[in-house]
This record gives C-alpha cells, structure tokens and sequence, in this order.
C-alpha cells in the first residue's frame, strides 16, 4: 500500500498548522476519491453508510467517462468530415498539421485528438471561469469547494456545442455556478441545475448560434438543420435521405452538442449510476414512461401539418439530448423531487413536457433542457402533494 | 376645512356631513366621476386632431421609408404628396373608385363579410383577405410610374407581420420590403427591421422569365439562383419561413399577380 | 418640515425604494426597460401620475367615503393615466406606440395605489405630491438602472445611440438576447436587489425560519 503511505505522510501538511493548510480541500478532494473518507459515521445510533457526498459526485462524474470519450471522437470525427469538403483553418488545425496527424475521419486516433483540442478548451475555461466565482462565494459565505462543482462543470462542458465561443462558455458557467446554485445557497440548496442553468442562459443570450436549429460542426461554411429540425419541418423520414439512421443517431455519429450525442454512452453511463444507485431508478422509469406515453398518443393523433407528431418514440429517445438529460440531469437528485411517488411523477412530467416543447412548440426544436429545468421547479410542488397524500391518507386509518 | 369651525351656509352644512352617510357617498361619487370624466374627455377632444395626424404621418413614413425616399428633415406630409395612393380589387388587378380613398381602411375592409372572402388555402395564415387595398404609386417627373408600393401582412412565428413591398414599374424587380408592425422575438425573428437584412431585398427579382414565381426566403439559395433569393434569418426559422409564404401569397394569384399583369402589359 | 419634505422625496430613491424594498411596480418594469428612452418615458409617466393623483386624493381625503374610498382613488388615478395616454399619442407617437398597453397599466401599478392608499389619505396635498414625486423617482431610478444594462448589454446602445456596435452591423459586439427578454429584467432587478442589501444591511428581511444545519464533518 505504498500511495496509502504517501498520503499518510503528506497529510500534516494539508491540516490545520500545515504549510499547504489552505489546499485542504483539493488534498481531500484526491484523497477521499481513492479512498473512503475517514469521517464516516461508525458509531450504531448513526445510520452507516459508505456514500458520502464526495462519493456520489466523483462517481458521476466517472459515469460520464463513456460520454467524455464519445464527445472527444464524434467531435473531431464530425470534424474531419467537414474539413474534407471545407478545408481545415485556424489554430488547431495548425497544431494537428505540427504533429503530422492529419484530418482523416477514418482515423479514430486522429479524430480523438482533434475532438481533443475542441473539448479541453472548453473544458478549462468552464472550470478556471466557474471554479473562480465558486471560490469566490465559498470563501465569503464560508463553505467549502466541493465536487458538486465538478460535476456541473462537467456536464456543462458536455452539453455546450463545440462552436460555441469560449467567452460564451464562461458567461454560461458563471451564470449557472452564480444563479444556479450559489445564490440559493450552494451545493445541497439549488433548486435548479446549475449546468442547465448555464447552459439555458447561453440558449436564450445567444439564440442564433445556440438555440439548436443548425448543426455545430465547429468548421467554417459548414451549415445544415439539426436532427431535430429536420424532423420538425419535414419529418423524421427525412432524416435517412441526410444520412442519418436511427443506429448512427443511437451509436452517436451525429452533429450535436459534444457530449449528448450518443446514447450508447450515455446508457452505459446509466448502468454504472443505477448499479452504484446513485441514480434513482424511478426517476429514470418515469421520464421513460412520460416519454414513451406522449409520443404514443401524439402518433396516434397525428396532423397534417406538423410532421414532428409522427415521430416514434424510439426517435426521441435518439435524437437531441434526451439520453443525456435523462441519464445525468433528471437524475440530479438535489433537484429532483425527493419523495419516492413524487420521483415517477417528477419524471413523467419531463418525459411528457420535452415532447411537448418537441412536438407542439414552434420555436424551439430541442426541449430536454427546458423539459429538465421545467420539471426542477415543480419539483417541491409535487413532493409537497405527495407528503400532504401519505399525511391524508393516514390520517384516514386512524378515524 | 377643521373640525372646531362652524358650518356655514347649505355648503357648508354639506361637506361637514360624515363622509359615510348616503347622500355624500352619492354626491361624492357623481361629483369625482363628472370632474374626472369632463377632464378625460376634454383632454381626448383636443387632442384627437394631432393623434391622427401622428398614425397617419406613421403610416406614411413607412410608405416614404420602403420607397426610398423618406427625408426625417422634410415635412412627412410634403414628402408624402409624391404618392398617389388608389385603391386596388385585387381579383381585376384595377383600381376602383367604389369607395372614398380617404376613409378606406384596409383592415377594416378584411374583416367586413361584404368586402373581404375567407381563405380555404392560407399560406400566410391570415384566415380573411380583403378583396380591395389600398396601394401607392409613386410616378417620376415624366408621370409615369416610378414604384408601387403594396401592403402585405402574414403570420411569423409569434405574431402577423405588417408591411409593404415596394416593386420597380416593371412589377418584377423588388425594391425594398419593410415590416412596421410584428411582435416577433427581439435579436431573432425582430430581426426582420435590421437594416442590413431589408438592403437585401434591393434587386431581388419576384418571377423568372416565364413568369413563375420564384422568390425565396430561405437558408440555401435554390434551384433559381440569387437573384430570386433572400438569406434567411439567422436563428429565425419560423418567421423566416412566415415572410417566405406571406411574400409568395400576395405576389401569387389570389394576391396581386392580376395587378402586376397588369401592370407590365401596361395597362395601369 | 423642510428637512422631513427633503426626506419625503429622498427616502424612496434608495432607503425605501418602492421597487427594490417593497416590492411593487415590477410588472411593469419588466416590459419596457429593453429600451432606455421607453423607460426613461414610463418613469415620467408614472412620476406624474403617482405625483398628481397623491395631491388630488390628498386635497379630498377628508370628504371620501370609506365605503367607495378605493374606487374614488381609482378613479382619479385612472383620469391622470387616460391624460398621459393621450398627450403621449399626440406628442411622443412613437415612444407611445411602443409603450402601448403599459401606459394604461399604471392604473394598475401598486405603487399609484399604494402611496394613494397609504400616504395620501393620511398626509396634507402638499406633502403627498412631494411623497409622489419621491416615490415616481424611486420607481424611476430602478428602471433606468435596468433599462441602461438591458439597452447596454442587449442592444449595444444607449438612448437609441450606438455604444457597441453589433454583429448584425458589422461590428465586434454580441448582443446578449437574453436581456431583450422580460424575464431578465427579474435576474436584473434581483441582482439589484442583492446589490442594495449588502450596502444597506438593515433592508434584509428577517428570515421567516431559521436553517437548520448539521456541522459539516
């Protein structure tokens, strides 16, 4: 056990006294992931456990290790493909043609370091822009800087497209870290997903480059619709005359948002959640069920004019970042609803309301995040009904 | 008035009534409503003169603007006199005198059964069309027609957009288009009062050689080439997709195709 | 007197603001501060009329029936807007256009009805119109704050003036189309909220409950 030894002798440092006191928690932070923390409760009164907040946010942010590795490779992979008809410019094109790689979307190892070069940007801008005001406000209000922040800044850095400028990036974060979570009082207390947060102040401050109507394939001259504009204007059969099936769309080689591409990734990231339980299953079976339920009677209803009530649910499931969404945000269990019966009703109320924004909205092509972030706020509205239900009926077998 | 001096007179007597018994309730509300209501309508008389002068001249500077020639330094009425305004059945493509040019009003005309037919098929989703318009000619030195300038309106994505077009006296080249009234969503579909994106509309061409429509607001220029084509609006589909159906219906048959006809066998 | 008519017009600029402490007027504050000049208007607009029907409702306050006391106050309010309306129409066409509906509105806004309700009934006519100046300039004062961030931030220009020049127009400036949207002007009016709070402690409200916590490990 030689790392357990190293940390036992590198520990007095970081303690109170120690020279590097004020890195405390990032010595903890690295600690507790490889090992458990030594502050579990293990006295009897205490219900023990072994899931401590830590725990739950390093695993999650390990469940979105297949979503990382797909945004890195669809991202250069879509890419590629556009430079073969565009031509390659710009900075990373410069640094792939330094190191002789080249633009072959054959290439997955080509592919994923151009992907690379598009994510990590993204990725520290989000956690130097975000992991300041989080700093900010945990030293002012006295709480401490915890993984909470490296999971949302994660699955922002997923659901932003790779287009998306970097400036942009950090407005979107600091809005999400700012509004989304630290004015209610931080990490525990949101009643709103500070990623969607983020990332739906990005979607209303910049609609015309994110809004989700054209693609983001990050090459210049590139345009086209998205998926699911496609499928809103002339039908989701249209979708296979653009060269997208339902296996590409579910394996994940699509233009889309970097990480919420590929639902293969995403549903083996759902496994790992539901077999550590972090994710509550019933959460994950109601959003399904509203889902699946809607789009079942908006086929069977059908229309003329809209081509977007024809589409099966299968195609939902596929497409934008319902996967995503289903997989990391409606399960966030901060703010989701918190009783067992509210959880179905919490997310049936997502499944049904983003093919409602989907289907019937004109305006807006994608609807999981608005779904998402809809169904955070009624969250303690339901769990509200359902506790006044149990109090009720209760109450009843005691007359 | 305080409370330890005497009432005085049948007036006095009355407003040291307490405030709560009936007759001052009732006198006390007729006599608010009448001083209020004398005000308000006073105010509304004298005013009205200068309000329709102001929706007029409104009217007319949208007029002057899609034209080309409005000046903010000259008087809009003197400007305006440049127009000769006429009012159009649309199903002839000629003018009519049936009504007195200065009292039509075209939203009124659409709404009123007598003057106005439902459509069955409605692009531009505005459900009644007028069967008469009023449109504006504006003629050169020589007298003959410069520009027409025609009103057309059709449903966005939030709202119907308002406007008129302004066509070179051969009825096919456009010179400008402009909207004054819509509620479409600011930075996107509100768009459509950029600047840069009206200056668009300069040149377009509305129907090819055989005279098939081809104008186009759309993403990818089509089939016909540019000069029928109009970028759309970035971020916008659905108002883009509005203006597209609204400018093809009024320039299509049921819209003022008869007229333009007309017009480029020279016969307004 | 004269310091406390001093205090009556400064008070509500930052101390009791009608917008930012009690909370009323917000309806229209989110309407029409996406342009500077439209707020800039409104603010007048509802100066005057919270100043105006102040004084008259003060100058009858001792002859108002109890009973019909808010439809008298109502009424007088409704008389002031309909007069700004109209003037609007006449000499401002197109800021009127833009205001539309919200000019009719101040009937409605709770500050009108509030400084009637609370101040006027009880204060002497000279007072209350000061009162309503005050508190049309509290009002004011927040819109335009709105209005200079949202024109700003969302428009790249000030009073219709280009500050930053846009995209659209060949410039290097994004606008932020959020801030075009109503529902920002909440986010602004929040911040500014905070803002006001932490310079002003004693504006705090004192919690409805207190937050139970177990110390962290």
């Amino acid at each position: 056990m030689g790392l357990r030894n190293f940390f036992d002798r590198i520990e007095p440092n970081f303690e109170k006294g120690g020279k590097w006191e004020k890195y405390f928690p990032i010595y903890e932070m690295v600690e507790s992931f490889l090992y458990t923390p030594k502050t579990v409760t293990t006295v009897a009164p205490h219900a023990r456990s072994y899931i401590d907040m830590k725990r739950i946010m390093t695993y999650v942010v390990m469940a979105t290790i297949p979503c990382i590795l797909m945004a890195l490779y669809n991202t250069g992979y879509q890419t590629n493909l556009a430079i073969a008809e565009f031509g390659a410019s710009g900075w990373r094109a410069a640094i792939i043609e330094t190191l002789g790689i080249g633009f072959n979307a054959a290439n997955p190892l080509a592919n994923m370091l151009h992907g690379l070069l598009y994510f990590l940007p993204i990725y520290i801008v989000t956690l130097v822009a975000g992991g300041i005001f989080e700093v900010v406000f945990a030293t002012i209000r006295k709480h401490e800087v915890n993984e909470g922040f490296l999971v949302s800044s994660m699955l922002y850095a997923l659901i932003v497209p790779a287009t998306t400028p970097l400036w942009q990036v950090a407005l979107g974060i600091i809005f999400g870290v700012v509004i989304g979570k630290e004015v209610f009082g931080g990490t525990g207390k949101n009643f709103l997903n500070p990623a969607l947060t983020g990332r739906a102040f990005l979607y209303f401050a910049y609609p015309a480059q994110l809004s989700g109507d054209s693609v983001w394939v990050p090459v210049d001259g590139f345009t086209g619709a998205t998926a699911l504009a496609v499928s809103a204007s002339e039908g989701y059969e249209a979708l296979a005359a653009r060269g997208m099936d339902w296996w590409s769309s579910f394996y994940g080689f699509v233009p889309g948002s970097m990480g919420e591409t590929s639902t293969l990734a995403c549903i083996l990231g759902l496994i790992f959640l539901l077999a550590t339980r972090i994710a509550n299953y019933r959460m994950v079976v109601g959003c399904l069920a509203g889902m699946i339920g809607f789009s079942l009677l908006l086929n069977w209803i059908g229309s003329d004019t809209n081509p977007m009530f024809a589409m099966p649910w299968y195609w939902h499931l596929v497409l934008g970042g319902y996967a995503f969404g289903l997989v990391f945000m409606v399960t966030e269990p901060v703010s989701g609803a918190h009783t067992n019966m509210g959880r179905y009703i919490y997310g049936a109320l997502i499944g049904f309301m983003v093919v409602m924004i989907r289907v019937i909205n004109p305006a807006f092509p994608e609807g999981m995040m608005l779904a998402i972030l809809f169904g955070n706020v009624f969250a303690p509205l339901i769990d509200y009904f359902v506790v006044q239900a149990n109090i009720k009926r209760r109450a009843r077998r005691n007359v | 008035m305080s409370e330890d001096q005497k009432p005085k007179g049948a007036i006095g007597r009355f407003l040291a009534l307490p405030p709560d018994s009936v007759p001052k309730t009732i006198f006390i509300a007729v006599s608010v409503c009448l001083v209020a209501s004398m005000i308000v309508s006073a105010a509304a008389v004298a005013l009205r003169p200068t309000q329709a002068v102001n929706a007029l001249k409104d009217k007319q500077i949208n007029i002057l603007q899609v034209a080309g020639i409005y000046d903010p330094n000259k008087d809009v009425l003197e400007s305006f006199a440049a127009f000769e305004p006429q009012i159009l059945e649309l199903e002839t493509g000629e003018f009519t005198d049936q009504f007195d040019i200065a009292t039509f009003d075209d939203r009124d005309a659409a709404d009123d059964p007598a003057t106005s037919v439902a459509l069955d098929d409605d692009p531009a989703g505005i459900g009644r069309q007028g069967k008469f318009v009023t449109v504006y000619l504006l003629r050169d030195d020589a007298g003959e027609i410069d520009k027409v300038i025609l009103p057309l309106h059709g449903y966005g994505l939030w709202s119907t957009l308002y406007g008129f077009i302004a066509l070179e006296e051969n009825g096919n080249d456009i010179f400008g288009l402009q909207f004054y009234e819509h509620a479409e969503t600011p930075g996107l579909g509100a768009e459509v009062d950029n600047p840069r994106w009206k200056a668009l509309w300069n040149g377009k061409k509305l129907a090819d050689e055989t005279g098939e429509l081809q104008i186009s607001v759309t993403k990818a220029v089509p089939a016909a080439g540019a000069d029928y084509h109009i970028d759309a609006l970035a971020g916008a589909t659905l108002t883009t997709v509005g203006v597209h159906n609204l400018v093809n219906f009024w320039m299509g048959e049921t819209g003022y195709q008869p007229f333009l006809d007309n017009l480029k066998a020279g016969g307004i | 007197m004269a310091h406390k008519r001093r205090e009556m017009l400064i008070d509500p600029l930052v101390d009791n603001n009608p917008i930012t402490l009690q909370v009323l007027g917000i309806c229209s504050a989110l309407a029409v501060t996406s342009s500077l000049q439209v707020a800039f208007v409104m603010s007048i607009a509802v100066t005057f009329v919270t100043a105006f029907s102040s004084m008259f409702i003060s100058m009858i306050r001792n002859q108002i029936p109890g009973s019909i006391r808010i439809i008298v106050q109502m009424v007088v309010i409704a008389s002031l807007v309909i007069l700004v309306d109209q003037m609007l129409k006449a000499f401002a066409f197109e800021i009127s256009k833009t205001l539309s509906v919200f000019v009719g509105l101040i009937i409605t806004n709770c500050i009108v009805m509030g400084r009637a309700e609370a101040f006027a009934m009880k204060n002497p006519p000279i007072d209350s119109f000061i009162d309503g100046v005050g508190n049309g300039l509290g009002y004011g004062l927040i819109l335009m704050l709105v209005g200079v961030i949202r024109e700003l931030f969302g428009s790249g220009s000030l009073f219709g003036v280009t500050i930053l020049e846009t995209v659209n127009n060949g410039g290097w400036y994004v606008p932020n189309g959020l801030l075009l949207l109503p529902p920002s002007a909440f986010f602004i009016i929040g911040l500014i909220i905070w803002a006001f709070r932490a310079w002003k402690p004693e504006q705090v409200e004192e919690r409805e409950y207190k937050i139970q916590t177990v110390e962290a490990h």
